[in-house]
């Protein structure tokens, strides 16, 4: 019956998305609707002495220009998700973040002002006449910086800019004992840089209060509507949940940034009931700059240690991470949980410790990005790793080998307990590496790059990862600290006529769940996939959901559906009995029809539906109607792996970084839609090489961007990227029904490792003993590695 | 952003000084500037105007000349406003005589940008601020040699 799983179904929604039918927040215009536009903060760290808004007032088409002091003490501000506390036992400190500052602007783009007018254009033009009067004080933007003595203070209420000071794993005096008895040690100081998520499509917020139904509706460019409705009306606005419907219609890409309850949302919101007309603020790209939670941003030390034969005995790392000016929804939980708990990696480490320091500094706030924490874990150990095999001269591949955790499949053997707080749930960790070195071809490879004399220095590298995903048990993750569940829901339509609706809590933002989950449904139900529909993103039909993010939708959301297709079946499979005349028990349902097992009695899915809504001759007892919903809350993370490799060619004169060929293996568990999941591999690949070679968000010293528009921020581009190498091996996962890990990430999380240590392998290889090029790897700043 | 460099003169130090404490002379030969009005001792309003590449802005603003040791040195304060962002500078100056009819002038200092024009270009500003600078300077030695001229 396996019609459709399995098989690289075209996207059904690609023939909105590609024709230009796609309908966004922006596209979204309603009576009456006026247009909002922030006024935002120059400076990084100012006190506002003063607002003028005599001015702008009086500018064409202004309704209002709303500032800090115009909002009622009650509305404190966006809320944060998850609580991460000091690891002395004292609460992690939560200073405000207000919806526009009162007294003090934290951030360049800090919210100063609001200004509604009935065009954008007039919006834009009356706040550019908002006059400000700012006394600047000193900023701070680094991590470490920021929690020296002497450092620009963010909050009052923050001494010493620390959010908390965490740590995880064995006891610190067990790793260094461990350490000191290692046979080599390899240390590493370095940077995991800021970057910006860059979603095409601007965060966008329309706030409608209709006065007739006592009844607001927010469309916001978000992943997760139930998630920004529960957030808004139970921590910012108290506004009851019932009287809120928060639309989130089709949104280009997130990448994370689109997880988190921003401040914009519940303005437009509340402010539309204030004004009494509906409102759209629409971010244009420098806000998107300014003000889309940013990502990564580590500072770290870490140190591996190895005895004489290349395993691993201990590992210490030691990070700071940067929060930004206010805690967003889960930046607590990123460079600890998503982070910390990592640091196994695949490999049987005995000691581990690992101390984040997390800071507020005077930026745009830092949250999830894709991979959130686990690519910088990953980065982390796979850096470490790789140039250990350099200092030992020792084979990069072979040292992993060595150190990789033995198979399992979660179901004879038991799944892997980590020193940091995870049980993997199956993992098989050697074919990746193998496959990944056959599809190097990796001995010529070698070979080839001992011959290399043309000036080019010719590298590999290697990434060998994990991550844990499909965000999770709810209640191990209420345990650390989350403030909500994780669970997903799901509910089957069956109409009168054998159609299918299925809503789904998840929300699609470019990942394809209208197909991918329309072949779950398709094949569990033994119908055509063009008898299914897949609703998602209005708080209002969809019953409940948790959202889109973690690599999730299909390991949790997936799973949600699949258990509600079991009670559709289980309903149906009744009424097919009655229709029958036979025991339910002798009954078995293939092809979407129900047979009475041995004979060539039986009745289809479509007469089911039908008699399910027309009961005439009906098991008696048996409700009407075929319509169920389930929660669906797994019992563990899922574990995605994989192996990466990059080869580069680096030139000796300028420092120039050539990505010439780029191979991964992942193991994302069974996969649905092979196609989909190369789409996700490939674009993951995309960020993660961004990271490494082009991108990186730089703030001066008084804390403003200095790179932020596209002139000044270099995104990867098509011709940046080699055709990428893929390949996969299948290890399913042991808990959910779908046997799924998750895919979203992968790419972006094994990648970025890959091409530092390709180039750090060139350099070495070519007699620079090079251990660390920041990245981006400018060529500038691999000129300058070689040359100092 | 920093600006920093030095241009020789063929006028004494003293000679030097009092054009640079010109404001008319100074009006003319810096490059942008349509108005330079003087507002107190040492203190002028001005508007700018200035183009570079993709961003350009009409720029408001005050300019202080302090810390004034005749004819050796002296500083300027800048605060410059605008919609496209703001301006913050210092710029110090030293005038050193090189011998009767020869004097050098040494420039270095730091603006703090914010706004558009920080995370716009930044990165080439620093560069495009000395040619302007340079510029400066050149006007004034072509208005010192007309002047010596006539």
């Amino acid at each position: 019956m396996t019609n459709y799983i399995g098989k690289s179904v075209k996207r059904v929604e690609d023939k909105r998305f590609i024709t230009g039918q796609g309908k966004y927040t922006d596209d979204i215009k309603l009576n009456g609707m006026m247009y909002g536009y922030f006024v935002r903060s120059p400076y990084a760290h100012a006190i506002v002495k003063s607002i003028n808004i005599d001015r702008a007032s009086k500018m064409p088409g202004v309704n209002k220009i709303l500032v800090g002091a115009d909002i009622p003490e009650a509305i404190a501000g966006v809320p944060c998700g998850w609580q991460v506390d000091f690891k002395n036992g004292d609460t992690m400190k939560e200073p405000p973040h207000p919806l526009l500052v009162r007294k003090k602007v934290r951030h360049v783009g800090d919210g100063v002002a609001f200004v509604v007018a009935e065009t954008r254009a007039q919006a834009k033009d009356a706040a550019d006449e908002v006059d400000v009067d700012y006394e600047i004080l000193d900023a701070v933007t680094c991590p470490k910086k920021a929690t020296e003595e002497g450092a620009a203070q963010v909050h009052e209420d923050a001494p010493g800019n620390l959010c908390f000071d965490w740590e995880l794993g064995n006891p610190k005096d067990e790793v260094a004992a461990a350490m000191a008895a290692a046979a080599h040690v390899t240390e590493l100081d370095f940077s995991n840089q800021r970057v910006v998520p860059n979603a095409i499509e601007p965060r966008s917020a329309i706030g409608h209060y209709d006065t007739a139904y006592d009844k607001y509706t927010l469309y916001t460019s978000t992943q997760n509507p139930h998630l920004i409705r529960l957030l808004m009306c139970a921590f910012v606005l108290g506004i009851p949940e019932h009287k809120v419907r928060v639309i989130g219609p089709d949104v280009g890409g997130g990448f994370g940034s689109k997880i988190f309850h921003y401040a914009e949302e519940a303005l437009v919101t509340w402010a539309s009931k204030e004004l009494g007309c509906p409102i759209k603020w629409t971010a244009d790209r420098s806000e998107s700059f300014l003000t889309d939670a940013h990502g990564r941003d580590h500072v770290s030390n870490a140190k591996m240690g190895f005895d004489s034969e290349g395993k691993i005995v201990a590992l210490q790392a030691y990070t700071y991470a940067n929060l930004g000016a206010y805690l967003s929804t889960f930046a607590p939980a990123v460079p600890t949980y998503l982070h910390g708990t990592l640091m196994q990696g695949l490999y049987t480490t005995p000691k581990i410790n690992v101390d984040v320091k997390a800071a507020f500094t005077h930026t745009c706030a830092v949250d999830a990005y894709r991979g959130a924490g686990r690519p910088e874990a990953t980065y982390l150990l796979e850096r470490l790793i790789d140039l250990a095999a350099l200092e030992m001269d020792m084979d990069p591949a072979e040292l992993r080998f060595k150190n990789f955790i033995p198979a399992f499949d979660g179901v004879e053997q038991e799944g892997y307990t980590t020193q940091v707080a995870l049980q993997y749930d199956s993992g098989n960790y050697d074919p990746v590496l193998k496959r990944a070195l056959e599809m190097v071809g990796y001995e010529e490879f070698r070979k080839e790059q001992a011959a290399q004399s043309n000036g080019k220095l010719l590298g590999i590298g290697f990434s060998t990862y994990i991550e844990a995903c499909g965000i999770a048990p709810s209640a191990v993750v209420g345990a650390l600290g989350a403030r909500a569940g994780l669970f997903e829901v799901a509910q089957v339509r069956v109409q009168p006529t054998g159609k299918v609706s299925v809503f789904t809590g998840a929300h699609s933002h470019g990942q394809g769940h209208e197909t991918t989950f329309a072949q779950i449904v398709a094949d569990r139900m033994g119908i055509g996939i063009d008898d299914v529909e897949i609703i998602h993103g209005d708080s209002d039909s969809v019953a409940f959901g948790m959202g889109t993010y973690g690599s999730r939708s299909l390991a949790v959301g997936g799973s949600a559906i699949v258990n509600s297709i079991d009670k559709v079946l289980e309903k149906g499979a009744k009424i097919a009995a009655h229709l029958l005349e036979a025991s339910a028990d002798d009954l078995e349902y293939a092809e979407g029809k129900w047979t009475v097992k041995g004979t060539d009695k039986s009745v289809s899915f479509g007469d089911v539906s039908l008699t399910a809504y027309v009961p005439h001759n009906y098991p008696e007892g048996l409700e009407p109607g075929l319509d169920f919903n389930a929660f669906y809350d797994p019992a563990n993370f899922t574990y995605p792996f994989g192996a990466h490799v990059a080869i580069v060619e680096v030139d000796k004169e300028t420092g120039e970084v050539k990505l010439k060929r780029f191979i991964a293996v992942d193991d994302v568990g069974n996969v649905i839609n092979p196609m989909i999941v190369d789409g996700q591999i490939h674009g993951g690949l995309a960020q993660g090489i961004g990271q490494a070679m082009h991108e990186g968000t730089v703030y001066d010293e008084t804390g403003q961007l200095i790179n932020g528009s596209y002139m000044d921020y270099c995104m990867p581009r098509a011709d940046d990227l080699p055709s990428f190498e893929i390949d996969r091996t299948v290890t399913p996962c042991p808990h959910n029904p779908l046997g799924v890990k998750g895919a979203g990430e992968a790419g972006c999380i094994g990648s970025t490792p890959a091409v530092v240590n390709a180039v750090i392998d060139a350099l070495w290889k070519g007699g620079f003993k090079v251990k660390d090029v920041p990245m981006p790897m400018t060529p500038e700043r691999v000129w300058t590695a070689m040359n100092n | 952003m920093i600006v920093e460099g030095t241009h020789t003169f063929h006028v004494s130090a003293e000679q030097l000084w009092n054009y640079l404490m010109d404001p008319e002379v100074l009006a003319k030969i810096t490059p942008g500037v349509s108005q330079l009005e003087l507002v107190g001792e040492d203190q002028y309003k001005t508007v700018s105007k200035i183009k570079i590449g993709p961003v350009k802005g009409a720029f408001t603003g005050k300019l202080h000349v302090i810390d004034k040791d005749q004819p050796h040195s002296f500083a300027i304060q800048m605060e410059q406003l605008s919609k496209i962002g703001n301006a913050h500078a210092r710029v110090d100056m030293a005038i050193k005589t090189i011998d009767a009819q020869n004097a050098s002038l040494e420039f270095n200092g730091k603006a703090n940008l914010s706004g558009l024009i920080a995370r716009t270009g930044q990165r080439v500003l620093s560069g495009v601020a000395n040619v302007i600078i340079k510029e400066v300077f050149s006007s004034l030695e072509e208005h010192i040699e007309e002047q010596n001229i006539t």
